[in-house]
C-alpha cells in the first residue's frame, strides 16, 4: 500500500494514496472533473487537456490525469483560467467534431433530438450520429458551457464509414482521436488490431493500411466501443436505438461469469451489453460471445406457448393441458429408465430442482448436465488430488503468475476473458507454456510451444513430473508432508521415462525437461486446461496428472498459482455443484454413500435410489438401446452437446415420452411430446457459479413482450412436480430454492439470493448530474458474489481453495486501479497448503494413433487472430468482409515424403467430410501424423455475424482434431 | 513462388541482417526501407512478425514518420528548398518552373518514374540559397535555367545505388 498524502480539492480535504493521479484522487472523492481520455482502469495519458486543474504555487494549468499528488497539495478545479482553459479545449474539438446537436440555435427548442432534418448541415444532424443523446463529447462539452458559437470552423473530414466488418461499425469523421479504443485494445486487451495511424493534424484511429479487422488482429470483443466516448465505435445491432434503463446480469455464453448491464429501450428489447466496469470477474471486460451474442433474446422465433404432441404433430396448449400430459407421461416411468439432462445455461436452483425431482419424484440418478467438453473427467480428476471438483484460484490472480501452462485448450475463443489476464501478465514478463497440436491464439506469447500428438497430455505431463521429481525442482515443504503419496507416485513415474514421452507425444524430451524447468522454477505457476482432444479413457488420469502437477511444485494455495479447469457452460461448474450428475447429490456428496443420502432424504422427505446413474454417453446408448424410455431436457441442451448432436438426436427419437423446456423450438424439442416455452437467462433470476466457483446472482433484465407466457425453469419444474402430487416443490421464487440448495449443499451453506445482492458495494463516484463514460455510469456497485466453500452466513467465501488467511478470504481483490498501475499486489504467497492434497500414482497410457486407412492422419485445426507473415485478401463485396488466401497444410517431413508430396504442392485435405485446398508446407516441428491448418479468428466472426441462427454463439464451432487423409490435387476438372 | 514470397524473403534476410544490437520496430522499417526504397504491405507484415507486434503497431510508427514512403520512389531524388532564406531568393518561381519542367503539381513522382520531387524545408546551406539537391547532391545559387539542366542531367540510366539514409547528407 503507498503511503497516505492528504491534499485539498477546492478546498475540500481529500486523504489519498501517493501513487494516484489528482483525477483519481478527485473521482475517488466524488469531486468531478470533467475528462474525456481518461477511463478508468488505463494508464493516465494526458491526450485531450480537458481535466486541466490549477495548482496552488505552480504555474499554469496541468492537466490533472497526469499529474500525480503530493501531499498538502491545493488544487483548484473550477478557477476562471482553469474554465477558460476548458473552454477552448472544448473549442479546438469541436472543431473537428460535428457539432449541430450542440450549436444549433434550435436546441432548446427541439427536446430530444431525434428529430432535427433541416437546421444545419447534413452531416451536422442529431440523427446522423447513432449516439446522439448518450454522446460523452456532448454532455460534457454543456458541462464546461461552451459558447454556442465557436470561432473555429468546422469542416467534415468526409472518411469512408466501415461498416462491413462483423459486429460493429467504425466511423471516423466523429473521432476526437482520445486514444481511449487504442489503448483498450493495447494495454487492456493485449491485441493492438486498432492504433494511431498519421500524425499531427492527421493523426486518427486505424487500421494497417486501412485494412479489414478481419486480418488486423481484431477478436471483436468490444472493448474499444465500450470505451468510445463519441460515435465513432458503435454496435451494429440497434445502432440507433436509445436506451431506457440497465440492468446488471451474468452472461450465459461460457463459465467465466461475467457481468453484464444490458441496455433495455423503449420497446422492451436487450439492445447493448456493456461489460460491468468493477466486476471482479471482467473487470470491464467481455468477448465476442457476450458482446454481440445476446440477441436471441429478443428473437422473434422464441416459443410463446406450451406446445402437446396431438395425433403425433406439436400443437399450441394451455399451461395446464401441457402440465397435466407431462406429469401424466411421467408419472408411468419412474426410476432409472427415467433420465433428465440439463443445460449448462441453466442456474443453480434449476439445477438443483432438476436433480431433486430426479431423484425424489422420478427415483433416479440420471440426472446429467449436457456439455461437450469433459467437464466430470476433469473435475473429478482434479477433486481426486486436490479435494475439491473446482478451480482453485480467482481469475485476475494469473496476473501475478510467474508462469502459466495452458494445455489443450482455447481459451481465447472459449472462456475468452480468462486469457485477458494472461496476456498481460506474459507483457509484464511471465512465462507462457503452450502445449496444443493446434495453433491457438495464445500460441502466438508462448515462450515455448510445445506440439505433441493429439491426446498424448498424459504422457507429456507425467513426463514433466517425473522431471521435476529427478532434478530436485519439487516444493520441499510438499514432499515433506507427503511421503507416502510422493513414493508411490514416483514409482509409477519409472513408466514415464523421458525418451518414452517424446516417442510417445513426439515432443524431444530436451522440450519436455524446459517446460518441467520453467513450471518449476517460475513460482507461483498456474495451470490452465480444457483436456481438448484427450481421449475418454485418459480424461481423469491426465486431469490428475495436471492437478499433482500444481501440487508436487507447491503451486496450490497461493495467489499467482493453482488450476484453472476451462469446462465449456455457463454454469457447468454451479449445475455439478447442485448435484446434476449421476455419482453425486449436492456437494459431492456420492449417492453410494448411506450417511450423504440419510442427510438430504432428511430435507426431502423422500428416500433416495441408491444406485448411480449412467455417464452420459451410457446414458444416450442405453436410451437408443430402449433401456431408458423416458426423458426431461431442461433448456437448450442440444445447443451445448453439439459434439455428440447426432447420438442425442438419435437417443431422443426412440423415446417413449420426451418433455422439453426451451426458449425456441430446438431439433431436440421437435422430438417432444410436451414443450415448455422457457425464459432465457435475460429474464430469470438466480444465480451462475463461475470457473472460479464465484456465485453470482442473475437478475431480471427484461420480460420479453412478445412472448408473455414463458416461465422460468425452476418454475415449470415445480408444476410439473406439483401435478404429480410430489411435495417439497412449492417454492415461489428462485431465492427459495437456493435457500433449501444451502441446507442441504455444504459447500453452498452460507450463501443467499438475499446476500449476493444485498452485499455489493457502491462505488464511489460524482453525482449523477456529471457526464461520465457510460461502463463508469453503469458499474454503480461492485457485486463481489461469493465464492465457495462458503460454510455459513458470516463467512465471506473462500477466494483461493487451500489457502490460509489473507490468501483464501477475501482478501486483495483485483481491482481497475492497481491493474493499471501495473502494480502486482502483494498476497499471502507463503500460505501453507491446508487441504492435505492426495497424490495418486499415474499408469502409462498410450494414445492410440489413428488405424483408419482412409483417414491416416490427424487434422489439428488452429485458430489465430493475426497472422501477419501470410499474404491474406479481404474481398470487399457485398455484404461482410471475406478473407480469402491460400490455406497451408503443415505437415511433418516424413509424412510428406511418405505421401510423395512436396513443399508447396498443391494438395486436398479431406476430413469431417468436407475437402479443403491447401499447400503443402513442411514443419518439422510437427508430430508424426499429424497435420495442421490455421485459420483467422476473422473467418470465424463473419461466419458468426451472418449466420441466420438464432443463438449463433451457443454454437461457435470448435477446433477439433479429425482424421484427415490429404492426396494431391489433380488437374482441376 | 508468387512475387509477393520472394519479396517476402528479400524482406526478411533485411531484416535478419540488420547490424544493429537494439533492433525495433522502427531500425526494421528504416533497414527495409534502405533496402527497397519503400515500404510495401509484405514488408509492414514481415516487420510486425519479426518484432512481434502488430500489422497495426507497425503501420502506426511508418505512417507517423513522413521519411517513410510507401510507393515505389522515382530513380533519381530532387529536393528544393523552401525555406525562408531561399524563399527570398526566389525559390518559389524556381519550384513553379521545375514543377512546370517534370508535369507535377507539388510533391511526387514524375509519370515515368524517374524523378522524385520533395520540398524541403532547409537543406542547410542558407548562405547559398536558392538551393536544390539532386540526389542528396547539394547545388547552390540556383535559377530556374542551372536547375532544369541539372535535373535533366540527372536522368542518368542507371539506378542509383541506394544508401542508409543517415549516410546520406
Amino acid at each position: 500500500m503507498a503511503p497516505e498524502v492528504t491534499i485539498y480539492i477546492d478546498g475540500k480535504e481529500v486523504k489519498t494514496t501517493s501513487d494516484k493521479m489528482v483525477l483519481q484522487a478527485a473521482n475517488d472523492a466524488g469531486i468531478y472533473v470533467p475528462y474525456l481520455c481518461y477511463h478508468p482502469g488505463m494508464k493516465p495519458y494526458g491526450a485531450c487537456r480537458m481535466c486541466v486543474v490549477e495548482v496552488e504555487g505552480a504555474p499554469g494549468t496541468p492537466a490533472s490525469c497526469t499529474l500525480p499528488v503530493r501531499d498538502g497539495m491545493r488544487v483548484s478545479t473550477g478557477s476562471q483560467a482553469v474554465e477558460g482553459v476548458r473552454r477552448t479545449v472544448t473549442d479546438l474539438l469541436l472543431s473537428e467534431h460535428p457539432q449541430g446537436c450542440l450549436t444549433c440555435h434550435r436546441v432548446d427548442l427541439c427536446g430530444p433530438q431525434d428529430i432535427c432534418l433541416r437546421h444545419v448541415a447534413v452531416n451536422d444532424r442529431c440523427i446522423m450520429c447513432p449516439k446522439n443523446e448518450r454522446c460523452e463529447l456532448k454532455d460534457t462539452t454543456r458541462y464546461v458551457q461552451m459558447e454556442q458559437h465557436s470561432p473555429l470552423t468546422y469542416q467534415y473530414r468526409n472518411l469512408q464509414i466501415e461498416t462491413r466488418d462483423p459486429f460493429y461499425d467504425r466511423d471516423y469523421n466523429l473521432c476526437i482521436v482520445c486514444g481511449r479504443c487504442v489503448r483498450a485494445c493495447d494495454e487492456l486487451r493485449g491485441d493492438v488490431a486498432i492504433a494511431f495511424t498519421e500524425r499531427a493534424g492527421q493523426a486518427l484511429v486505424g487500421t494497417s493500411r486501412g485494412t479489414s479487422l478481419l486480418e488486423s488482429g481484431c477478436e471483436f470483443c468490444g472493448a474499444c466501443i465500450d470505451v468510445c466516448p463519441v460515435g465513432a465505435l458503435v454496435e451494429r445491432d440497434y445502432k440507433w436505438e436509445k436506451p431506457v434503463r440497465h440492468q446488471r446480469t451474468i452472461c450465459p455464453h461460457c463459465p467465466v461469469g461475467c457481468q453484464i448491464n444490458y441496455e433495455v429501450d423503449r420497446r422492451e428489447r436487450v439492445i447493448r451489453a456493456i461489460p460491468d466496469l468493477n466486476a471482479p470477474v471482467n473487470l470491464g471486460q467481455a468477448c465476442y460471445k457476450g458482446k454481440f451474442g445476446f440477441n436471441f433474446v429478443n428473437h422473434k422465433q422464441r416459443l410463446a406457448h406450451p406446445l402437446v404432441r396431438r395425433n403425433g404433430e406439436l400443437q399450441e396448449a394451455t399451461w395446464d393441458e401441457a402440465l397435466t400430459m407431462a406429469a401424466q407421461g411421467l408419472a408411468g416411468h419412474r426410476g432409472p429408465s427415467f433420465a433428465a439432462l440439463l443445460s449448462p445455461r441453466a442456474t443453480n436452483e434449476e439445477a438443483y430442482l432438476l436433480q431433486k425431482f430426479a431423484r425424489t419424484v422420478m427415483e433416479s440418478n440420471n440426472v446429467h448436465v449436457a456439455s461437450s467438453s469433459p467437464s466430470s473427467a476433469l473435475l473429478e480428476g482434479l477433486g481426486d488430488v486436490l479435494g475439491y471438483q473446482a478451480g482453485t484460484n480467482p481469475i485476475w490472480d494469473l496476473e501475478q503468475a510467474g508462469c502459466v501452462l495452458s494445455i489443450s485448450n482455447n481459451v481465447t475463443e472459449e472462456q475468452n476473458v480468462v486469457a485477458v489476464p494472461v496476456k498481460r501478465a506474459v507483457r509484464k514478463g511471465t512465462k507462457l507454456i503452450v502445449v496444443d497440436a493446434r495453433e491457438v491464439e495464445l500460441t502466438r506469447y508462448a515462450h515455448l510451444w510445445l506440439r505433441p500428438y493429439p491426446g498424448t497430455d498424459l504422457a507429456l505431463v507425467g513426463g514433466m513430473l517425473r522431471a521435476i521429481l529427478d532434478e530436485g525442482l519439487a516444493d520441499e515443504a510438499f514432499l515433506k508432508d507427503h511421503a507416502e503419496g510422493l513414493e508411490a507416485l514416483r514409482r509409477s513415474l519409472a513408466e514415464f521415462g523421458l525418451e518414452r514421452v517424446a516417442a510417445e507425444t513426439g515432443v524431444p524430451a530436451d522440450q519436455v525437461r524446459e517446460a518441467a524447468r520453467i513450471f518449476a522454477t517460475s513460482r507461483p505457476s498456474a495451470i490452465l486446461c480444457a483436456l481438448d482432444n484427450v481421449p475418454a479413457e485418459q480424461q481423469r488420469p491426465c486431469a490428475r496428472a495436471l492437478a499433482e502437477l500444481a501440487a508436487v511444485t507447491g503451486n496450490v494455495g497461493k495467489p499467482g498459482a493453482g488450476i484453472y479447469p476451462l469446462v465449456r457452460g455457463a454454469n457447468e461448474q454451479g449445475a455439478r455443484d447442485m448435484g446434476c450428475d449421476p455419482h453425486f447429490l449436492p456437494g459431492y456428496q456420492p449417492v453410494t454413500d448411506e450417511a450423504a443420502r440419510r442427510l438430504a432424504e432428511g430435507t426431502w422427505g423422500r428416500a433416495l435410489p441408491q444406485e448411480p446413474g449412467l455417464p452420459l454417453d451410457q446414458l444416450l446408448e442405453a436410451a437408443r438401446q430402449g433401456q431408458v424410455r423416458v426423458m426431461l431436457l431442461v433448456g437448450d441442451v442440444a445447443a451445448h452437446y453439439d459434439g455428440a448432436q447426432e447420438p442425442l438426436e438419435a437417443a431422443l427419437q426412440g423415446l417413449d415420452f420426451l418433455v422439453v423446456q426451451d426458449a425456441f423450438l430446438s431439433p431436440a424439442a421437435r422430438h417432444a411430446h410436451v414443450v415448455f416455452p422457457a425464459e432465457t437467462f435475460a429474464e430469470k433470476e438466480g444465480t451462475y457459479t463461475n470457473v472460479e466457483r464465484r456465485v453470482q446472482p442473475l437478475r431480471r433484465v427484461f420480460k420479453a413482450p412478445h412472448v408473455p407466457e414463458v416461465q422460468p425453469d425452476w418454475w415449470t419444474l415445480c408444476q410439473i412436480a406439483r401435478h404429480m402430487g410430489a411435495p417439497g416443490f412449492d417454492f415461489s421464487s428462485a431465492a427459495e430454492v437456493l435457500g433449501e440448495a444451502a441446507r442441504v449443499n455444504p459447500l453452498y451453506a452460507g450463501i443467499s439470493y438475499r446476500r449476493l445482492v444485498e452485499s455489493a458495494v457502491p462505488t464511489c463516484r460524482p453525482s449523477t448530474e456529471t457526464p461520465l463514460p457510460t461502463q463508469v455510469e453503469y458499474s454503480e456497485a461492485v457485486y463481489h458474489g461469493l465464492m465457495w466453500p462458503c460454510p455459513e452466513a458470516s463467512h465471506q467465501g473462500t477466494q483461493r481453495l487451500h489457502a490460509e488467511g489473507a490468501a483464501a478470504g477475501q482478501g486483495p481483490e483485483p481491482t481497475l486501479q492497481n491493474l493499471a498501475m501495473g502494480r502486482i499486489q502483494e498476497g499471502a504467497g507463503g500460505a501453507r497448503v491446508q487441504g492435505q492434497p492426495c497424490l495418486v500414482p499415474l499408469d502409462w497410457a498410450a494414445t492410440p494413433r489413428s488405424h483408419d486407412p482412409q483417414r491416416p492422419l490427424l487434422l489439428a485445426m488452429g485458430r489465430v487472430l493475426q497472422q501477419p507473415q501470410r499474404e491474406t485478401e479481404v474481398v470487399r463485396g457485398k455484404g461482410l468482409n471475406r478473407i480469402q488466401r491460400e490455406e497451408l497444410l503443415e505437415m511433418h517431413p516424413e509424412d510428406a515424403a511418405a505421401a510423395s508430396l512436396r513443399e508447396g504442392q498443391s494438395v486436398r485435405v479431406i476430413a469431417s467430410g468436407h475437402t479443403m485446398p491447401a499447400t503443402v508446407r513442411l514443419a518439422p516441428g510437427l508430430p508424426r501424423g499429424v497435420v495442421a491448418m490455421t485459420r483467422l479468428f476473422g473467418g470465424l466472426a463473419v461466419q458468426l455475424a451472418a449466420s441466420e441462427a438464432a443463438d449463433p454463439m451457443a454454437r461457435v464451432p470448435r477446433l477439433d482434431v479429425v482424421p484427415a487423409q490429404v492426396e494431391p490435387a489433380g488437374p482441376p476438372a | 513462388m508468387t512475387t509477393g514470397e520472394a519479396l517476402r524473403k528479400r524482406v526478411r534476410q533485411t531484416l535478419r541482417d540488420q547490424p544493429y544490437p537494439t533492433v525495433t520496430v522502427l531500425s526494421s522499417l528504416l533497414a527495409v526501407q534502405d533496402d527497397m526504397g519503400y515500404l510495401t504491405e509484405e514488408a509492414i507484415q514481415e516487420v510486425a512478425r519479426f518484432t512481434g507486434t502488430t500489422i497495426n503497431e507497425v503501420w502506426s510508427v511508418a505512417s507517423f514518420y513522413l521519411n517513410f514512403r510507401f510507393t515505389p520512389p522515382g530513380d533519381h531524388t530532387v529536393e528544393v528548398c523552401w525555406g525562408p532564406a531561399c524563399h527570398l531568393r526566389g525559390a518559389q518561381t524556381l519550384l513553379h518552373d521545375i514543377l512546370g519542367q517534370l508535369g507535377l503539381s507539388g510533391e511526387g513522382e514524375t509519370g515515368d518514374s524517374h524523378i522524385s520531387l520533395k520540398l524541403n524545408t532547409c537543406l542547410g546551406a542558407c548562405t547559398q540559397a536558392p538551393v536544390i539537391s539532386v540526389d542528396h547532391g547539394l547545388m547552390g545559387r540556383m535559377d530556374s535555367e542551372r536547375a532544369l539542366k541539372a535535373i535533366q542531367g540527372a536522368s542518368h540510366p542507371r539506378r542509383r545505388e541506394r544508401r542508409h539514409s543517415r549516410e546520406v547528407r
